[in-house]
């Protein structure tokens, strides 16, 4: 019972230590102190939550500035240095901080611009210091020593090369964004880039195209006199192209690779009429140096009308479900 | 839509370790053309070697991104092509590589001499020597200007040397690399 006892004040004991050490951390020695601006920024931010119109705008802006100047002052003071350099991890969260400040809005705290310019950001903080000898902002501005010197310009010289990779890295995303169909394609032979999704199986835009255009087409021909019919097909490259032109530009209006498709007819005889194929051909980048298209068939074969009062030979047409995929270059025009 | 952030489907890890490599294979032979010829010390010819090529490779990546969004799609398309193919689409684009080839030596060639110029003039503690010498005779003045001169021209030829150095060895591991 004893012992039990002893247990329980020992580890009160110990739950008091922790304690003490936090208010310790949590309490500024003096009034002008790291703490105090981080309680100012957190004051501030709960009060911009509360806050309506430009006034929210102008206190959340203090509020940052509170933060990063906390967090600053807090990190400086901590010898912890990233692995390799003389860059402190401070200066990486205090860049963290600033750049998300500086390039981050309402609907993304996070940009792109706010990743890329991390490094730098955090390499110019970095070199701050240097140039006030003694830690001591009072201090007179003079320019570093020789030694130092060669090391922050270094320095800056790595991050900013990071920083370019970062946007190299987002110049790609922003690529496979604009042009979605190349995913469908391989990678592998890549110098540059590695994969770290799994390859889609068709170019979605492709297939969208070609499905979008099958119903505008057989609106064309359904139900149309064969003579007609047989007429609009000795034409088909303009009809189907202009077509196919109308429905790429309305549905891929978001996609830069709009300009990278091409909408093909090709006409067969077969015994009982006439296939249309209709190809959707990729002109853009591809692994293999012929490219590929998108082939759908349909099959235009006149029969007889079911209205009553006309006996003419109408045309009917059928096509197929899917798109078929086709590496390889199209098939000569006739 | 390009400032939204999503998911990583492509990660350029190739061109990280290519720029290294590169980079890794032109200090050195820059660093030692400087140490030779300029009889800076070996830590100092390292730094100007570093100096210049990363910061030359980060202009080159800067007028990358601000080219890309500009170019025609055909150029783009066939960067894209490269970039992620490694190869071109159409045959015609030869020359025009070779042309871009000559233009980046050249471009990395001024850009390398101006930096060097730049650093030997923010980081050289000679500079305050000199101006102690300033009250010195007319003669010897023209001795000194001739000097600058002398060092302003074997510094061009410097630099053309240590870049000619390093783009052979960077195109001997491109060449053996394709094979």
């Amino acid at each position: 019972m004893d012992l039990l006892f002893k247990d329980l004040i020992g580890s009160f004991k110990f739950l008091q230590d922790i304690l003490l050490g936090i208010r310790k951390f949590l309490t500024p020695d003096r009034a002008y102190s790291w703490q105090t601006f981080i309680y100012l920024s957190i004051f501030s931010l709960v009060s911009s939550y509360l806050a309506v119109g430009f006034v929210k705008d102008i206190i959340a802006f203090f509020g940052w500035m509170f933060l990063i100047a906390g967090t600053a002052w807090y990190t400086t003071d901590d010898p912890l240095r990233v692995p390799g350099t003389f860059m402190p991890v401070g200066a990486l969260i205090t860049g963290f901080l600033i750049s998300i400040f500086a390039f981050g809005h309402e609907e993304s705290i996070i940009t792109t611009k706010s990743i890329v310019l991390w490094p730098t950001l955090s390499a110019i903080i970095t070199t701050i210091p240097e140039f006030f000898p003694g830690r001591n902002p009072q201090t007179k501005l003079q320019f570093p020593k020789l030694q130092v010197r060669q090391k922050l310009i270094i320095l800056v010289a790595w991050c900013l090369l990071i920083s370019c990779w970062l946007q190299f890295y987002f110049v790609v995303d922003k690529w496979l964004k604009e042009y979605p169909s190349l995913l469908a394609d391989n990678f592998q032979k890549s110098a540059f880039v590695i994969r770290v999704e799994e390859k889609s199986k068709l170019p979605q835009n492709g297939s969208t195209i070609l499905n979008k255009l099958q119903p505008l087409i057989e609106e064309q021909i359904v139900t149309k006199p064969w003579a007609e019919v047989e007429k609009w097909l000795l034409d088909a490259n303009q009809h189907v192209g202009s077509l196919g032109n109308q429905v790429i530009e309305k549905n891929l209006a978001k996609f830069a690779e709009r300009g990278l498709w091409r909408i093909e007819p090709r006409v067969t005889n077969v015994n009982s009429g006439y296939r249309l194929d209709i190809l959707n051909i990729w002109t853009g980048p591809s692994e293999s140096k012929v490219g590929f298209y998108l082939r759908k068939s349909c099959l235009i074969q006149p029969t007889s009308s079911n209205n009553q009062n006309n006996k003419a030979v109408v045309a009917d047409i059928e096509c197929d479900r899917l798109s078929k995929l086709v590496i390889g270059a199209p098939p000569p025009q006739q | 839509m390009p400032e939204t952030l999503t998911i990583p489907r492509v990660l350029p890890i190739g061109t990280i370790l290519f720029e290294l490599l590169f980079l890794l294979v032109a200090i050195p032979i820059e660093a030692y053309i400087f140490h030779s010829s300029f009889k800076f010390d070996k830590k100092s010819s390292m730094f100007y070697a570093i100096t210049i090529n990363v910061l030359s490779s980060v202009a080159g990546w800067i007028i990358f991104f601000l080219l890309e969004p500009i170019l025609p799609l055909p150029i783009k398309s066939e960067i894209i092509n490269y970039v992620l193919f490694n190869t071109f689409k159409s045959s015609s684009i030869q020359s025009f590589v070779v042309l871009t080839g000559f233009i980046i030596f050249f471009a990395t060639f001024l850009f390398k001499f101006s930096l060097l110029k730049g650093l030997l003039f923010i980081l050289n503690d000679s500079v305050k020597k000199e101006e102690v010498t300033l009250s010195v005779s007319r003669r010897e003045r023209w001795h000194i200007n001739k000097k600058a001169e002398l060092l302003n021209t074997n510094l061009a030829t410097t630099t053309l040397i240590a870049n000619s150095l390093s783009y052979t060895a960077i195109t001997l591991i491109l060449l053996i690399r394709s094979k």
